[in-house]
């Protein structure tokens, strides 16, 4: 009913590849579109910049990783130290005079540069192994940053980011702050959705799936594996850079310590590996839903005059994370997206359940 | 897609929901968004817990000037991006104050508050550049930063080596991240001017293993040895400290060394010890004393009677105590409703405060946001801690210059 089906046809190569052959869903995604446009006309501030911005950064930086980990079926355990690679080149380099733009291409090529250099480890180690070796590159980085004045910038270890202008155009307030997020994000996922249909993302899987037997059928995994580290990793410097402008406005090293990049990780598995909207719910759940859970624990306690210490109070919604990503994991182990997937599939011949197969 | 929408939706009604509705216009709000969860848990349930003890105490005594103040708590969990949202959250409240007890957080505010106006308390953390005014007028330290810190520290040392520092080795053990770092100039600085022999010791983060560094202190054979860590590390210093052979009674730590780490090393074996102090210790103070009589005995405390007048409990009640002054003063000479810019001049316009013998007598104005430097030092007795000096402050041009030195980066930062 909702999805109609009827008038699909496949009757050309282009129509047979389209992103969404079902009308529905291409509404969906201009629906989407527009809200995400008109939203700081119709979200008040404080959710704008403290709730969707980040949002957007972090689902970017989460495709990222997932480009490398659900396409490319390689663990990375440092994501966190390339993006802050790509938020201090890009800070240093708009500082330097460059332009925002060239600044954000050139962190995405830096990062890109520094963790080719760890994807390397890739191509002799798997699974656990190549997660310490890539957990390696986030201490190495995290130790280079703080221990060089030169990059960290001093004694208080804080950077500000420079004012900056995006293609002319002065950012200097929320609004276009979000823009340049909602812009970098868009670009990013439309790269995304587009990579399971190329030869590249068809090599990706293959080596994802085996790599040995990627190569018999004549798939370069050395040069397919690198590939992958050298785009997430482009990727991901690109979005710490977005994060470092857009969002925090200034970096530390905290910002990008472990932590963050066990989030990232938990962002993409949560959310569902290889999935494109897999990676903004997953996102959506590891960055949001502590600070939406504290609020509403919070609320409630204060509602119901609840007699508990401020420190109960505070671990409960930190319980109630771990119930809830527990939770998931087992309703669905496919993640967030499977179970997007398995409400759409329901919809699809909805109300004649006996039609689907 | 549906189901983000629907997530949005009930996000947004959950949100809603969360924030309560306007109270009274009088009300003043402070926002204190504290990490009770991940790093900074050593001094936060006692800090929140003493900064709302005060709160309550004032509120009893009619508020200031008449006017009720509000506390608004959260957990941040040492997140900046949880203390983004809590910022931008208590600004939509109306907050003329926030404090967040954590330096990453507060860093990552900074560039907002600086760009809102609105005051943020940065008591024993965050930057201590923003000790100068100019350059951060919303940032409040009003506290000795750990350069000054540092200095005193030095100073007590000369006072007890007859003002002879030739020669003597002084060795700095300290944890290896920015924070730890952070004091080594200033003891660089004042080995020249003084003469004294300086090394430095750094172990790694989060420092619950030491002993390889402290081997190292040991061949050093320093006549003092200064440790400059927090939390967890501490006891593991002082512990190690001992075990080396290090004199205890020469020992002293950065201002994060309290009771608790005394009674997990051992309240008698760690007799002597010394520690920076920059607001008093115990019950005795009449402010504190207060507390306990107007609030704690009426059953109105925020939490364990024991923990009132510990060491952090009592830094609590000093941030409150000194925002206080400072909102008192603001309605004073101008009148309420309490703005974020009368607040800070109110701030401003502090002078000579003592919050009844809780703090050195605190100065503060529109270019010295640090509040003079002033603080002790104070000795682990096996029970509890005695000041061995009055309120000292020293060497102050050198912190200054390094103030000055790093917020001049900051302004050709471009902000």
């Amino acid at each position: 009913m909702f999805y109609r089906l009827a008038g699909v046809r496949h009757t050309s190569y282009a129509a047979d590849r389209a992103l969404w052959p079902v009308p529905v869903d291409r509404w969906q995604i201009r629906a989407l579109l527009a809200l995400a446009v008109g939203a700081p006309f119709l979200l008040p501030d404080l959710y704008l910049t403290s709730y969707l911005l980040p949002w957007l950064v972090w689902s970017t930086a989460a495709l990222g990783l997932n480009l490398l980990m659900g396409w490319a079926g390689q663990i990375h355990l440092g994501y966190a130290a390339v993006m802050a690679i790509g938020a201090y080149g890009a800070i240093h380099a708009v500082r330097l005079g460059i332009p925002f733009e060239l600044a954000l291409l050139g962190s995405g090529l830096l990062s890109a540069a520094i963790g080719l250099v760890f994807g390397f480890a890739a191509l002799r180690v798997k699974g656990l192994y190549l997660a310490i070796s890539t957990l390696a590159m986030q201490y190495l980085v995290d130790w280079i940053i703080s221990h060089v004045p030169a990059i960290s910038g001093g004694s208080q270890a804080t950077l500000q980011a420079p004012a900056f202008r995006f293609l002319g155009v002065p950012v200097a307030g929320d609004w276009s702050r979000y823009y340049v997020a909602l812009a970098v994000c868009v670009l990013v996922t439309s790269f995304l959705l587009n990579v399971g249909r190329t030869s590249f993302g068809r090599a990706l899987a293959a080596v994802r799936e085996k790599d040995f037997a990627a190569a018999v059928i004549g798939v370069n995994a050395f040069y397919f594996k690198l590939m992958a580290f050298w785009c997430s990793s482009f990727l991901g410097g690109v979005s710490g850079a977005v994060l470092a402008f857009c969002y925090y406005r200034a970096v530390t090293p905290e910002q990008f310590n472990l932590d963050v990049s066990i989030q990232a990780v938990a962002m993409v598995i949560v959310g569902g590996m290889g999935s494109v909207i897999g990676s903004y719910l997953g996102a959506a759940l590891v960055l949001l839903a502590p600070i939406v859970l504290n609020n509403l624990v919070g609320a409630f306690a204060r509602a119901a005059a609840l007699p508990l210490h401020q420190e109960v109070l505070s671990h409960i919604p930190l319980i109630l994370y771990g119930v809830l990503i527990v939770g998931f994991l087992l309703f669905e182990p496919l993640g967030l997206a499977k179970v997007y997937a398995n409400i759409r599939n329901y919809f699809l011949v909805w109300p004649f359940r006996h039609a689907r197969h | 897609m549906k189901k983000v929408l629907a997530t949005l939706t009930f996000l947004a009604a959950g949100l809603a929901a969360a924030s309560p509705g306007a109270a009274q216009d009088k009300t003043i709000k402070v926002g204190t968004a504290l990490d009770f969860t991940a790093v900074y848990t050593f001094l936060t349930a006692e800090y929140s817990q003493g900064q709302r003890d005060y709160i309550a105490l004032l509120n009893a005594r009619g508020g200031i000037k008449g006017h009720p103040v509000d506390i608004m708590v959260v957990d941040t969990g040492n997140q900046p991006q949880r203390g983004i949202e809590a910022y931008e959250r208590f600004k939509s409240e109306g907050a003329v104050l926030v404090d967040f007890l954590s330096t990453p957080v507060s860093r990552a505010v900074v560039p907002r508050a600086l760009n809102d106006g609105i005051n943020v308390l940065t008591m024993f953390h965050g930057r201590s550049d923003a000790a100068d005014g100019t350059v951060f007028p919303t940032i409040f330290p009003a506290s000795p930063s750990y350069w000054a810190q540092a200095t005193a520290i030095i100073k007590y040392i000369e006072e007890q080596e007859k003002g002879n520092l030739k020669d003597k080795k002084i060795a700095l053990v300290l944890i290896d991240s920015p924070f730890g770092r952070e004091p080594i100039p200033v003891f660089e600085e004042l080995s020249k001017r003084l003469g004294y022999k300086f090394s430095a010791f750094p172990y790694p983060s989060p420092g619950n293993e030491q002993s390889a560094t402290w081997t190292q202190v040991r061949r050093e054979r320093p006549d003092w040895t200064i440790i400059w860590g927090a939390g967890g590390g501490q006891p593991v210093s002082v512990r190690e400290a001992i075990r080396n052979g290090i004199p205890i009674d020469r020992l002293a730590s950065v201002i994060w060394l309290s009771e608790t780490d005394m009674n997990i090393v051992g309240a008698s074996q760690t007799k002597g010890a010394l520690r920076f102090e920059g607001v008093a210790y115990g019950k005795d103070v009449p402010l504190i004393a207060a507390i306990e009589k107007e609030v704690i005995a009426k059953g109105k405390g925020a939490g364990p009677a024991e923990r009132v007048g510990s060491t952090y409990y009592n830094i609590g009640v000093a941030t409150m105590a000194v925002f206080a002054e400072g909102a008192r003063l603001a309605l004073e000479k101008e009148g309420g409703p309490l703005t974020p810019a009368k607040l800070k001049r109110g701030l401003e316009s502090i002078k000579d405060y003592t919050a009844d013998g809780l703090l050195p007598p605190l100065t503060i104005t529109s270019e010295d946001h640090q509040g003079g430097g002033r603080g002790r030092i104070a000795a682990w007795d096996g029970a509890k801690w005695v000041p061995k000096t009055d309120w000292i402050a020293a060497h102050q041009d050198i912190v200054w210059n390094l103030i000055r030195q790093e917020s001049a980066k900051f302004k050709n930062s471009g902000n």
